[in-house]
């Protein structure tokens, strides 16, 4: 009982505390970081509302995803790209500290989870539908009763890769691209010339 | 699921804190206009943990299913803002919140 | 296990997302050059989807458990933005070509945004109601920024997109408090849950002020207005068009099914507040159009204030007013979507599109179809009898004094004296200044589309009845 508030005060303090470095922070790389941080710990705060599925979704699409998109794009915009370049290592130590924090969460976490179960007895008896895993249960939810808004949020996503290609993709002449066709349409007639060696003239006379 | 032991008005509070700080954000910025979509992706974050705790407090998984589809949408809309974004600082060299103002009125 | 949801009501839905699917690869292989022939494909999809919604139209049914809601309001709804669409798309076509944007995925795109606008406007859900917008605006974002080697698109883009997604996140905000106050984010569960409620949540009504400023930001109503100048004047002038039509219809409508439905129980908690929505919009719309120099900024003002009448309809929360607010709307895309084509052939004859009101001066003279057509169409936005935009006021006014509201006339009334004076401006700016070089012929289908538009707004008058009869039984599936 007691760990789970120590625990949850240690998620929401530093979810909040990362939320507001976040937009306070001077360099945008910063923010990314603390972004990412923020998301970690909210992630935790989603286990501890028995979410786990959507916690490590959270991780998953925004640690692995998006943050690393937007930290894609603070890289390719950022006007000082030249002092960021100069200053990388500066950028090591709070890497580290972030990445040794997440770390520290991590073991909690997993500490929670061994300390929850007998938490889970004192429940109130729950709907059968609840008895099952989390993931079980949303995904029973997801592919039948919202069926319809899975496909919608399909669409969606549809949309967002048709927009970002047609926003951002241009064909830039001088390229050398991968040509698909040509290599599917190689015989082996194009790629392969046997060649009769005469013995003892070398090869190089042949070529 | 596991019971909501800690009480619903932490979670919300957290919840309502982080949704402050993400408007603020949008706001208060000045500097950069990154720093603003991630203000939008830490709202977003607030709405999924509002709909986690409601979710567990009245043992409701719809909860869970609406912030599923929050997240997609999130995902969905950080690429496109980025793309914009991409293109706009192609055409003005700079991401300056301050330099949004061609036009006026 | 669950059933199969029943589909056949959301066939219209299932039509435009595999149309745009099969479009999109048509574009895809084709290439920049089929840009022309999928518009037109795009154009008879969205006819299609017409034939689909108005041959079932007569049904009230709920499926795919209670997300989806097929009825009469929602038949007339979407008719109205598949038109919106549709012409828009028309308009937009001759514009493409001149400023060698031609991209397939132009009319996708709309097509995708009007699925969205479908979802949103049958939506029984606030799940439904989230995805559908999310769709719908996620499509414009990238149709504002569409002309990517422009400053204006893509600052417009910008602006369109950081303001929507803080919108889109107060909505959400807002939804989740009603969630979680209700326990059901189904409408008929949350009016169910309102109703036996004895005294309201604090809570719900926070969600309801979260969920109401979101909508009004997505109908551009004061004071959530801000982004819609800036917007339509750097976006690409088919696509102001297209913001202006199709999603400005749908967004309405979406907001009269969740004040009325959900919210319907709890009237007196909002209807001050949308009171407050219309009166502002009015007449900010009316003043702030007057110094305008830019005619799409214009357009932009007018379409404030015009907002602003529309939700005056929903402010009287009764039958008589969703019917005036439905006559308005169908007005309302009528001339609009005429205007629109006039403004997309202000085309000097060195192919430049100009879009100050300075421009237009003397037309009468050099294209007088265009500048008789324009007149129609600003006398009718200002609301000048017998044209079809006075039947549009006098029905939302005639339901505003039925409700008792009387202020919200009056300030309406006077709106529409002061914004009448920049509507007739340009009017005399086309009939009686000294002419302008003239503007290049339009192509064959703007013009078709300016005359359709105009013979409907003259003549309105003699055939009120079948529309107004259609919007009172659409609006009466509001009030079980």
């Amino acid at each position: 009982m007691l760990i789970q508030f120590i625990v949850f005060y240690v998620f929401a303090a530093v979810v909040v505390g990362s939320a507001f470095m976040v937009i306070a922070a001077r360099n945008p790389v910063h923010s990314v970081l603390f972004l990412i941080l923020s998301f970690f710990n909210a992630a935790g705060l989603f286990v501890l509302a028995g979410a786990e599925f959507l916690a490590m979704t959270l991780v998953i699409v925004y640690v692995g995803a998006v943050a690393v998109l937007f930290l894609f794009v603070v890289m390719m915009l950022d006007i000082n790209f030249v002092r960021l370049r100069q200053g990388f290592m500066q950028y090591l130590p709070l890497g580290a500290m972030l990445g040794a924090i997440l770390l520290v969460e991590l073991l909690l976490v997993v500490g929670a989870f061994v300390v929850s179960p007998e938490v889970d007895t004192l429940a109130a008896p729950m709907p059968p539908v609840e008895q099952q895993s989390n993931t079980h249960a949303l995904g029973q939810l997801l592919y039948t009763r919202y069926m319809y808004l899975f496909q919608a949020s399909g669409m969606i996503l549809l949309v967002a890769m048709i927009g970002a290609i047609v926003l951002t993709f241009r064909v830039r002449t001088g390229v050398r691209r991968q040509s698909i066709r040509a290599q599917v349409a190689r015989t082996r007639a194009d790629a392969v010339e046997l060649k009769k060696v005469v013995s003892g003239a070398g090869i190089s006379g042949s070529l | 699921m596991a019971p909501l032991t800690i009480p619903l008005g932490h979670f919300l509070s957290v919840a309502a804190i982080l949704f402050t700080l993400g408007v603020l954000g949008i706001f208060l910025n000045r500097k950069n206009v990154i720093v603003i979509l991630m203000s939008v992706e830490l709202m977003l974050l607030a709405v999924n943990l509002n709909l986690v705790a409601f979710s567990a407090h009245l043992g409701d998984m719809v909860g869970q299913v609406f912030a599923m589809f929050v997240l997609t949408v999130a995902a969905a809309e950080a690429a496109i803002g980025l793309a914009i974004l991409v293109v706009y600082f192609r055409n003005r060299g700079t991401v300056a919140v301050e330099d949004i103002s061609l036009m006026k009125g | 296990m669950i059933e199969f949801p029943d589909i056949s009501p959301a066939i219209t839905e299932l039509w435009l997302a595999i149309a745009a699917m099969a479009l999109l690869l048509i574009g895809v292989v084709r290439g920049d050059r089929a840009t022309r022939m999928v518009v037109w494909l795009s154009v008879g999809v969205l006819a299609v989807a017409i034939w689909l919604v108005w041959s079932d139209a007569d049904t009230s049914v709920v499926t795919f458990s209670g997300l989806f809601v097929a009825d009469r309001f929602a038949a007339f709804a979407k008719v109205l933005v598949l038109l919106g669409s549709a012409l828009a798309l028309v308009l937009s076509l001759e514009f493409l070509e001149r400023e060698r944007l031609e991209r397939p995925e132009f009319p996708v795109l709309v097509v995708l945004a009007t699925l969205g606008m479908m979802i949103m406007i049958a939506a029984n859900d606030l799940l439904s109601l989230y995805v559908g917008l999310e769709l719908q605006s996620l499509s414009l974002y990238v149709l504002a920024a569409f002309n990517r080697d422009s400053e204006k698109s893509t600052e417009s883009g910008l602006k369109y997109f950081v303001l929507g997604a803080l919108a889109s996140g107060i909505l959400l905000y807002g939804a989740t408090l009603v969630y979680g106050f209700t326990g059901s984010t189904s409408f008929t569960g949350i009016a169910g849950a309102l109703a036996a409620q004895e005294e309201r949540s604090i809570g719900v009504l926070f969600g309801l002020a979260f969920v109401t400023a979101g909508l009004a930001f997505k109908v551009a109503a004061v004071p959530f207005h801000m982004w819609t100048p800036d917007v339509y004047e750097g976006a690409p002038t088919p696509v102001t068009a297209f913001f202006s039509l199709a999603p400005k219809v749908a967004a309405l409508a979406l907001f009269m099914r969740v004040m009325l439905g959900p919210f319907g129980g709890i009237a007196d908690d909002w209807v001050g507040i949308i009171g407050l929505l219309a009166a502002t919009s009015m007449v900010l719309g009316a003043f702030a159009a007057i110094g305008q120099t830019n005619i799409k900024r214009l357009m932009a003002y007018s379409s404030i204030g015009h907002v602003g009448y529309a939700l005056m309809g929903l402010a009287a929360h009764s039958p008589g007013g969703v019917r005036g607010t439905l006559v308005y709307l169908t007005i309302y895309l009528a001339m609009n979507l005429g205007a629109w084509g006039v403004i997309l052939s202000m085309r000097r004859t060195d192919g430049k599109l100009v879009e100050n009101v300075e421009d237009l001066a003397g037309m009468a003279r050099t294209r007088p179809f265009l500048a008789a057509a324009m007149a129609i169409f600003m006398f009718s936005l200002a609301g000048v009898p017998p044209l079809a935009g006075f039947f549009g006021k006098f029905y939302v006014f005639f339901a505003a004094v039925d409700a008792g509201l009387y202020l919200l006339a009056v300030i309406g009334v006077l709106a529409t004296v002061v914004g009448s004076y920049y509507y007739l401006r340009i009017v005399k700016v086309m009939y009686f200044d000294e002419p302008a070089p003239a503007f290049l012929q339009p192509a064959g289908a703007t013009i078709a589309v300016i005359a359709v538009t105009a013979i409907f707004t003259l003549l309105f008058f003699l055939f009120p009845a079948p529309f107004v009869a259609e919007a009172h039984l659409a609006s009466l599936a509001l009030f079980p």
